[in-house]
């Protein structure tokens, strides 16, 4: 039986790792990171989870250590944010390109300098190229279905790729909400026993990591990268299974109140929920906006967007992070190129708000899109505008 | 098992470190890894840090390696190799996979070790892992084209120190990266080298025979790097060692054990002489280098001397 | 014969062995006559010993602007005798090319043992660098041949680079490009000759993108035993069983692991692998190993 309690999201996002019945997590402190691992900690002192608890002495171990331990065929987990993410980096991209599904959540914070420990999406958007499944959740229970959803995806043989689970620090991590832990036996029967097909074994050696030279780079990159594409056949089938046996349905983009709408805003992660209450005021007021939420952001699900934008004239899109010098938020910038050439193209807007925490409220998105609806209709001096700066 | 190979006259076929490497003639760290390979055994995942002997040895689609191999990054063997022994142990405890008391072995040149990749040797020696650190020291950033390391000697002069007008060469003293691995505590320790070939296997072995933290420090001639003719590695790795340069020794549990007995040890210079890469020096800089050596072969001596134990004489 | 303002280069040589610099005191003494020239190393991660290429492309009157590896060469030049065995040598050579071989052998000689029909330049670059320099370091002496069988550049621009560049060592150098320029033999482009392919040399290139192993893992332990590295060897161990006392040192200390117990319990070194690099010569107790040059 499954039990609605009231659980700060970083503990149950711990239980999920735990119900995933992790082998081994490998991890270092970060806010607002730390109540995940810390639980985690717990729970194998307590003897609750059997795994192996690695305390690195950094997150560029935390992360090789995982390539380790995924490469024997452990199941493995970690998790960080900001900074750690960053010093990660150049372990991210082996973990892809070697293959191993490692799940790792991301209690996304803005970077330095200055010192931030407040959430935006500065870190994801560094680490958007490194060729990782990567989804965004807006609220706890998201978060938890998406940890265990997670591990089947990565580790189905079609797809044996790492997993990022995006979740804002903060105001997702530190927040008390009721959550519905599914039961032990039931996420058993949803996910089966990790298989690794080359695990490190002296009974049958494999070299890992070999040196790959001018001739065959080019074939081993065009390989991974149809590979991540074709994920998403497996992540649209992870989670419909997971909403038969759950009864909680995600896709790579959500779409709320977007009937009729005339009038599009896009956002990611735990906005969305701010974002849900100004369209639902705005809908009242007569205006026809509706929401668009990112879950998927890698692979990028472009079919799905073209579709959920066929009948809006304008697209607000609203990054929480900036790509410094180019042309807007990275996500903005995706949409327009995944629109591009499209038979029916909205305008599209892009904002950048909600840096180093600073909060977006709901009259703030009400402000924002009608600021962006004025845009579309007069134009605006810049690519993109920042909401909520001082003058 | 690994003991085989010690004992003069025997010989083992076990060559888990294939021929058929891309390494430079007369390379003696393809030598370290071939007979550290020999003593390792079967029964071990190698963890390799970016260098000289992971790109020798694994240009896709060959491998070197007749016993599973993994290279990821430049910095992080120890930690690779911290997640494959945590691995290994818990899917055993959890009963995943059988008991098989698999060795794991990381491997990195002096650069890996001693300067980029000392934060994480550091923490997987303070957190215990079972598993051997290997250092082939051949003292310089070979693979890229000889630079300079934390290991590089007084005197020497690579791409990145180099000799000239204003300048002798590296300007610090080498790195003592064996004691920083006492520091940590751990229960072995050893320095070694390839032109005391049954003393390195037997240190390897005893390595993986320990439970927990080993490191083990290999110091190898780089005929390209050291600026030398091919034939002359072992003769010069002998002479390191000969001159007190780079001592042979054992601590185990903190017990410091020198295990050749130099009654005298010949002078530094017959040793810089044989190398290009010192051929810049002075007199009074090989004097000077003399003095340091002398010194700190007897701090050695010293702290070998309150062990009690004998040294075997050579 | 065709003629292209375009003169492309391309070096075989062995790593350590001088290919890249060759190549680069050549640019330089093209750039120094006025002309526009390019230098550069087939960029990998080849070690000493190894066999390896650079590329020359010099044109008197415009800038170059390819940057691709010279896959359809005008001159090719074999530094290493030994290599002739090992690769193409006129792989890719263009219609009326120039191979230039440091060899003893006669143009005959080769054209029989290599069946190379291209123009031959063939010069003993082994034996002057030995008498010129005392040392077997050829590129110099190569870089005469090169001079006389192609007049690309001129035996007077190429000084200044050899002064910069080694120095007091210079003069000597600069003896050894003139004996090279006297004594280079010429074999004229005999018409049977037809350009091969342009594979380059040296590439296993036929995988797929759909066959490549999940992470690019190596599946097949040890399979380097497939690389034959005794290419790289110009000299080579002969073992007396007479003087050997079966003491195991060679065995040991081969870096390649390439020296392996007979039946009688004697060593012997596996020529295959073997690159000569005369350590189980210098280590053996008994002096019955005994380094031999790879003549050919
Ligand atoms: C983060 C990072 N920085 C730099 C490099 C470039 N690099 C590769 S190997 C190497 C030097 C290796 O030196 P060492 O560890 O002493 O091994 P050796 O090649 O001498 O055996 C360097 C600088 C890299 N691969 N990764
Ligand atoms: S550069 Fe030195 S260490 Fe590297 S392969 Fe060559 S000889 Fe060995
Ligand atoms: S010369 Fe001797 S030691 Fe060197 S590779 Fe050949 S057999 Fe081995
Ligand atoms: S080193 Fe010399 S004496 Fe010893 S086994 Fe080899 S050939 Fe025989
Ligand atoms: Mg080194």
């Amino acid at each position: 039986m499954t039990k609605r309690e009231g659980l700060e999201v970083s503990i149950a996002v711990a239980d999920a790792a735990m119900l995933s019945d992790v082998d081994v997590v490998s991890a270092y402190p970060i806010t607002p990171q730390t109540h995940i691992v810390e639980h985690l900690a717990e729970l194998v002192a307590n003897g609750e989870l059997k795994a192996a608890y690695i305390p690195v002495e950094s997150e560029h171990s935390a992360m090789s250590a995982c390539l380790g331990a995924s490469a024997i065929g452990a199941r493995t987990f970690t998790a960080t944010a900001s900074q750690g993410l960053e010093l990660m980096h150049e372990v991210l991209y082996v973990a892809s390109a070697m293959r191993f599904p490692i799940v790792m959540a991301v209690a996304n914070r803005a970077l330095s300098a200055p010192i931030s420990i407040w959430g935006d999406h500065s870190d994801v958007m560094a680490t958007r190229d490194v060729g990782w499944i990567q989804i965004f959740v807006e609220n706890g229970q998201e978060a938890v279905d998406n940890v265990i959803c997670a591990f089947r995806m990565g580790e189905d043989k079609r797809v044996l790729l790492p997993v990022m689970i995006h979740l804002d620090g903060f105001v997702l991590t530190h927040v008390i909400e009721p959550i519905e832990l599914p039961d032990k036996k039931d996420v058993d029967r949803f996910l089966p026993p990790f298989k690794y097909p080359l695990p490190l074994d002296p009974e049958k050696p494999v070299t890992m990591g070999a040196f790959g030279q001018p001739f065959i780079y080019t074939e081993v990159k065009w390989a991974q990268e149809i590979n991540l594409e074709k994920s998403k056949d497996v992540i649209l089938e992870v989670w419909q299974e997971f909403g038969k046996a759950f009864g909680r349905q995600y896709s790579p983009i959500e779409q709320y109140q977007t009937d009729g709408a005339k009038v599009l805003l896009l956002t990611m992660g735990s906005y969305s929920e701010t974002a849900m209450v100004a369209v639902d005021k705005m809908r009242n007021d007569g205006k026809e906006v509706g929401l668009l939420k990112l879950r998927l952001w890698r692979p990028f699900p472009y079919e799905e967007l073209r579709e959920s934008i066929k009948s809006a004239e304008i697209l607000i899109v609203l990054d929480r992070a900036i790509s410094f010098g180019g042309p807007g938020g990275p996500v903005c910038s995706e949409v327009k190129a995944a629109l591009y050439g499209g038979e029916k193209q909205p305008k599209v807007v892009g904002f950048v708000g909600g840096l180093g925490g600073r909060d977006i409220t709901m009259s703030g998105f009400e402000e924002m899109i009608n600021r962006g609806i004025e845009i579309a209709r007069t134009g605006s001096k810049r690519e993109f505008e920042i909401y909520g700066v001082r003058e | 098992m690994a003991t085989a190979v010690h004992g003069p006259g025997i010989i083992t076929e076990l060559e888990p470190f294939t021929p058929g490497h891309r390494a430079c003639s007369g390379c003696a760290e393809a030598l370290a890894v071939r007979l550290a390979a020999k003593a390792i055994g079967n029964n071990a995942i190698i963890v390799n840090a970016t260098g000289c002997m992971e790109v020798v040895a694994s240009p896709f689609p060959y491998t070197s390696w007749r016993i599973p191999w993994i290279h990821t990054l430049f910095e992080n063997a120890a930690a690779v190799a911290s997640g494959v022994e945590a691995g290994l142990k818990s899917m055993e405890k959890k009963g995943k996979t059988p008991e098989r008391n698999i060795k794991v072995v990381a491997l990195a040149g002096d650069g890996g070790t001693s300067d980029i990749g000392l934060q994480a040797l550091s923490g997987a020696l303070e957190r215990g892992h079972d598993f051997v650190y290997i250092c082939l020291d051949n003292e310089a950033y070979m693979n890229t084209g000889i630079q300079r390391s934390s290991a590089t000697p007084y005197g020497a002069s690579t791409t990145t120190s180099p000799a000239g007008k204003e300048s002798l060469g590296q300007i610090t003293w080498k790195k003592n990266m064996p004691a920083i691995a006492v520091a940590h505590d751990i229960p072995y320790v050893a320095t070694a080298c390839p032109s005391y070939h049954r003393d390195l296997m037997k240190k390897v072995a005893k390595a993986v025979a320990t439970p927990g933290p080993a490191y083990v420090h290999i110091l190898s001639a780089c005929p390209t790097g050291w600026r030398c003719p091919t034939d002359d590695a072992i003769k010069i790795g002998r002479l390191a060692v000969k001159t007190g340069t780079f001592p042979l020794y054992e601590v185990e549990n903190g017990q410091y054990k020198l295990n050749l007995n130099l009654t005298k040890l010949e002078p530094v210079g017959n040793y810089l002489k044989m190398q290009g890469r010192f051929r810049h020096l002075t007199e009074d800089t090989i004097k000077e280098i003399q003095e340091r050596v002398t010194q700190e072969y007897n701090k050695l001596v010293a702290l070998a001397s309150k062990s009690g134990e004998k040294a075997s004489p050579e | 014969m065709t003629k292209s303002k375009l003169t492309e280069i391309r070096w075989h040589g062995r790593g350590g062995q001088g290919a890249v610099t060759s190549a680069e005191l050549v640019a330089q003494a093209a750039i120094g006559e006025g002309k526009y020239a390019q230098a550069f190393p087939s960029f990998s991660p080849e070690r000493r010993g190894a066999p390896v290429m650079a590329f020359n492309r010099i044109n008197p009157d415009e800038p170059i602007r390819t940057r691709a590896e010279v896959d359809q060469p005008d001159v090719v030049l074999i530094m290493d005798p030994n290599l002739l065995s090992i690769l193409d040598a006129t792989s890719g050579l263009k219609e009326g090319g120039t191979v230039i071989i440091n060899t003893k052998k006669s143009v005959e000689q080769v054209r029989k043992d290599f069946g190379i029909s291209a123009r031959l330049a063939l010069v003993d670059a082994n034996t002057i660098a030995q008498e010129t320099l005392g040392v077997l370091i050829v590129n110099t002496t190569m870089i005469g041949a090169m001079i006389k069988a192609t007049g690309v550049i001129s035996s007077e621009s190429i000084k200044e680079p050899f002064e910069k560049r080694f120095g007091r060592l210079a003069e000597r150098n600069i003896k050894a490009l003139e004996r090279a320029v006297e004594e280079t033999k010429i074999g004229e482009w005999l018409e049977m000759a037809k350009a091969k392919t342009k594979e380059k040399p040296g590439t296993k290139g036929e995988l797929s993108w759909k066959e490549i192993e999940i992470g690019c893992f190596i599946t097949k332990p040890g399979n380097s035993v497939e690389i034959k590295t005794g290419d790289w060897k110009s000299r080579r161990p002969e073992f007396d069983f007479d003087k050997c006392n079966k003491c195991t040192l060679c065995y040991f200390f081969c870096p390649e692991g390439c020296i392996a117990k007979t039946k009688d319990g004697y060593f012997e070194a596996d020529l295959f692998y073997c690159k000569g690099c005369g350590i189980c010569a210098t280590e053996c107790p008994k002096d019955a190993i005994t380094m031999v040059e790879e003549a050919k």
